[in-house]
């Protein structure tokens, strides 16, 4: 009797505390940062692949290069695990010194042989990022030989030209330049992949945090690294969650149930903007909205037709309604905060001229090809604006819905008619955008470069000599006006309706401090991040 | 006066011809059916729907694909101007909906003309011939019936690519089972009836029996069966679209129209809203309808 009148009491408290929890006020742990993000484009983990926003972020917290620059100042390179470097009299050789006393998350120490494994690792690979370093020279072939470890914490960095040294040591601040524990990968490869299989989901790196778990189109979570060799994080854990929804994201910041919010529409943005214990930060960063006509495709491969595309969005509207606080609007491949940018706007909604564009073309009464866009609101919204437009001149547009990889696996195999995307910048030097929408050197099937030019199937040798001839400019000012140069006639001729510039809005809560936008998305850090 | 001579022509107990018994019994079932109050507000739902799909060019006040100015009229609340206001790429509302019911009339139409037959022709052949036919046939449908139907659909669209045809084949394909089960049922009833007997004996083949006198016995039960199903059937075509599956945009499908309105729904309720309320309207009719004609077509059911 007594036994049970107990139990009737406990479980009757434990009721009412049930009933009671719904009403307690949601929070966060608060050594543990909670952001709600889609991070459906992930595709792998492994620094040789990795070639998305989401991932690149998850690596510039998780991983170090040889070199790094200050955010504020781009120009302002320094050694990350790399303690000094000398250039040889004939430019060609970097030689890099390693910091002494470094080690990886596992616990190996660093030594100048992980930089030279991680680095010809990624040319071997030769997964889509590697052109990065590949343009130095390096093949498969000759890499063991080019890039060499002459000491215990130095080693050699030999290119088969004299590149202009701020652009090496960009690209190697680049997420295929981060350095991957030797002894821990090859503990797990398999018949001489690399440990590429093992990596694709697994951590083998020196940064502030180690990636513990990813759960695709779920969560990514990560750990402090006990073993860092820099100041420790505050935070104990940093997680991602799969929200591509903007009102959820809203209501869950509201609640307390996330300390940031990634992923927010305009409409959304400026509701949070007034909205109690929360904070609103900006950053411009260098991406690039963008459509990609392929040139496979009969229509879109003449000219006038791409010409007269250029004039079927409404870009200003876009920018102000669709797009509102997230994007400005900018025409042309570099984007601003980059040496040679060109700031001119040539093109504006003009559906007249568009047609009489097309009737040139000798397609009067348009014609239909898809679009394959990723199911995310923002990109949904504007190729919805951008089909209502078109269609004014006689285009029609079929949108191919798909999450992130679905979209841009399509694209990377040259399957689309149009795709709308986002590019974003992979260093800090002007190259990196040149490479990629103006350099195409073999448009063939199995070409071992894949930049956006090829992705395209746009076929221009002439162009590319012009950018191969940027990047050996020594002068600043020259090669400034080189990009300009190249720029306009991109504007003019490529299959390319570059569009917007993006800024970064996030919304959080008012606790959450030391949050770094920086201008690519290996830059954005929560590695200081605090919660008071 | 000449109203109540056809009625007494339409009503009499000894008819003339086939024609006049026919009729007779019709506008019997008519009467039944008008004195159920819910099942005529059905019967007017889904004649109203009918027509507004008809007429929608005439009906819907904007063009459903095309918005107005990006700047000026996107996100406007309901107004005089635009009945259900606009959504988030400036089109009205109001005229999406109107066009809107095409796309739910045409894939009510389709799967129902895809998947009765089915359902009809292997209910019917199980039933009638039972022994390895009826063990085989049935255990297909089982197959299908073992999925829950979204899921399957799901599954059809997924392999056969996203789309508003793709998405009716997929409905149509996993909305015949049930169908299948009713006509094997009521053909189980009617094989050993005298009257199948007696065609049998004057030498009618398989075909002729099964397609001049099962079927039609079993056809009422099927209509309402279907009937009530339709509600489900646009549901099912709705889920798809909003999950990104069935129509894609610009189409004006109403579960494509709530999925986009969802980004807006707290700011703007009635981008989600007002598709939601077509979808529930709709959905509403047939059940409605589809009960009245339970309670006249079913023998056993009618007291």
């Amino acid at each position: 009797m007594n036994i049970s009148r107990r139990t009737l009491l406990a479980s009757s408290v434990a009721a009412a505390a049930l009933l009671k929890a719904p009403l307690a006020w949601a929070a966060t742990p608060p050594d543990t940062l909670i952001q709600a993000w889609a991070i459906d484009d992930i595709i792998s983990l492994d620094p040789a692949e990795v070639f998305e926003f989401t991932a690149s972020e998850i690596l510039g917290n998780t991983y170090d290069g040889l070199v790094g620059y200050d955010v504020d100042d781009v120009t302002d390179i320094s050694g990350v695990l790399a303690e000094s470097w000398e250039v040889s009299e004939d430019g060609k050789t970097f030689t890099f010194t390693m910091k002494p006393d470094l080690q990886f998350a596992s616990g190996n120490p660093i030594t100048a042989a992980d930089p030279v494994f991680s680095f010809v690792r990624v040319i071997k690979l030769d997964k889509s990022p590697a052109f990065i370093l590949s343009q130095f020279g390096f093949t498969p072939d000759n890499v063991e030989e080019t890039i060499r470890q002459t000491g215990d914490m130095t080693f050699e960095f030999e290119m088969d030209q004299a590149y202009a040294p701020t652009l090496v040591l960009y690209c190697l601040t680049a997420t295929v330049g981060f350095i991957v524990d030797k002894a821990l990968v090859l503990e797990h490869e398999a018949d001489g992949d690399f440990g590429y299989e093992w990596l694709k989901t697994n951590y083998a790196g020196s940064g502030p945090f180690v990636i513990r778990d990813w759960r695709a189109n779920e969560a990514v979570v990560m750990e402090r690294n006990q073993n860092y060799w820099g100041e420790p994080p505050a935070l104990e854990r940093s997680i991602y969650r799969h929200i591509p929804e903007s009102a959820t994201e809203r209501l869950l910041l509201q609640e307390g149930d996330i300390d940031i919010a990634r992923k927010l529409s305009p409409q959304d943005i400026q509701a949070l903007r007034g909205a109690d214990g929360i904070k609103v930060q900006e950053g411009v960063k260098g991406s690039i909205y963008y459509l990609g006509l392929n040139q496979k495709n009969e229509y879109l491969s003449h000219p006038k037709v791409r010409e007269a595309m250029k004039y079927l969005v409404d870009y200003g509207a876009i920018a102000d309604t669709v797009m509102e606080g997230l994007v400005e609007v900018h025409q042309s491949f570099l984007p601003k905060g980059f040496l040679g940018v060109l700031e001119e706007t040539p093109y504006s909604l003009d559906v007249d001229k568009a047609k009489a564009l097309l009737e040139e073309a000798g397609y009067p009464d348009g014609f239909t090809v898809t679009m394959d866009t990723r199911n995310t609101p923002d990109i949904t919204g504007m190729a919805q604006a951008i089909q209502q437009t078109m269609a004014r001149a006689g285009i029609t547009i079929e949108i191919i819905p798909g999450d992130g990889q679905q979209t841009l696996t399509k694209y990377r195999a040259r399957n689309h008619d149009i795709y709308i995307g986002r590019w974003g910048p992979d260093y800090q030097d002007p190259h990196t955008n040149a490479d990629t929408f103006a350099r195409n050197p073999d448009n063939s099937d199995d070409a071992s470069a894949k930049p956006l030019a090829w992705r395209n199937s746009w076929d221009i040798p002439e162009m590319t000599a012009m950018a191969d001839a940027a990047v050996l400019e020594p002068d600043t000012e020259k090669r400034a006006e080189m990009y300009r140069e190249l720029q306009r006639e991109h504007q003019q001729v490529s299959p390319f309706v570059i569009m917007f510039q993006e800024i970064e809005v996030l919304a959080m809560r008012d606790e959450v401090e030391n949050f770094i936008i920086g201008p690519s998305f290996n830059d954005n850090s929560f590695e200081f991040v605090t919660k008071g | 006066m000449i109203g109540a001579a056809r009625r007494d022509w339409l009503l009499t107990e000894a008819p003339a011809s086939r024609r006049q018994a026919r009729l007779g019994q019709s506008y019997r079932l008519w009467m039944a059916f008008s004195r159920n109050r819910l099942a005529m507000v059905g019967l007017g739902i889904v004649l109203a729907l009918v027509a507004m799909a008809i007429f929608a060019d005439v009906i819907a006040p904007y063009d459903p694909l095309r918005g107005g100015g990006l700047r000026t009229a996107r996100l406007l609340p309901p107004s005089a101007e635009h009945l259900m206001g606009t959504d988030d790429q400036a089109r009205d509302i109001f005229s999406r909906i109107v066009h809107g019911s095409r796309i739910t009339l045409m894939v009510v139409a389709l799967v129902a003309v895809i998947a009765t037959p089915i359902g009809l022709l292997v209910g019917t052949c199980a039933g009638y011939f039972g022994g390895w036919v009826d063990t085989v046939l049935m255990r297909i449908t089982d197959v299908f019936l073992a999925f829950p139907r979204l899921i399957l659909a799901l599954a059809f669209v997924a392999a056969l690519g996203p789309g508003i045809e793709n998405a009716i084949i997929a409905i149509a394909i996993t909305s015949w089972p049930p169908y299948a089960r009713l006509a094997r049922a009521e053909t189980l009833t009617i094989r050993d009836t005298d009257h199948i007997a007696a065609i049998r004996l004057q030498g009618a083949s398989s075909a002729r029996i099964l397609w001049g006198h099962v079927t039609p016995l079993c056809l009422s039960s099927v209509i309402v069966r279907v009937t009530l199903d339709m509600a489900g059937i646009i549901l099912t075509a709705a889920g798809l679209g909003f999950l990104g599956l069935g129509a894609q945009p610009p189409q004006p499908e109403w579960g494509a129209m709530i999925a986009a309105g969802r980004g807006y729904i707290i700011d703007y309720w009635w981008v989600a809203t007002m598709p939601g309320i077509a979808i529930f309207v709709v959905s509403l009719g047939f059940n409605l309808l589809g009960d009245g004609l339970r309670d006249i077509l079913d023998p056993k059911a009618r007291t």
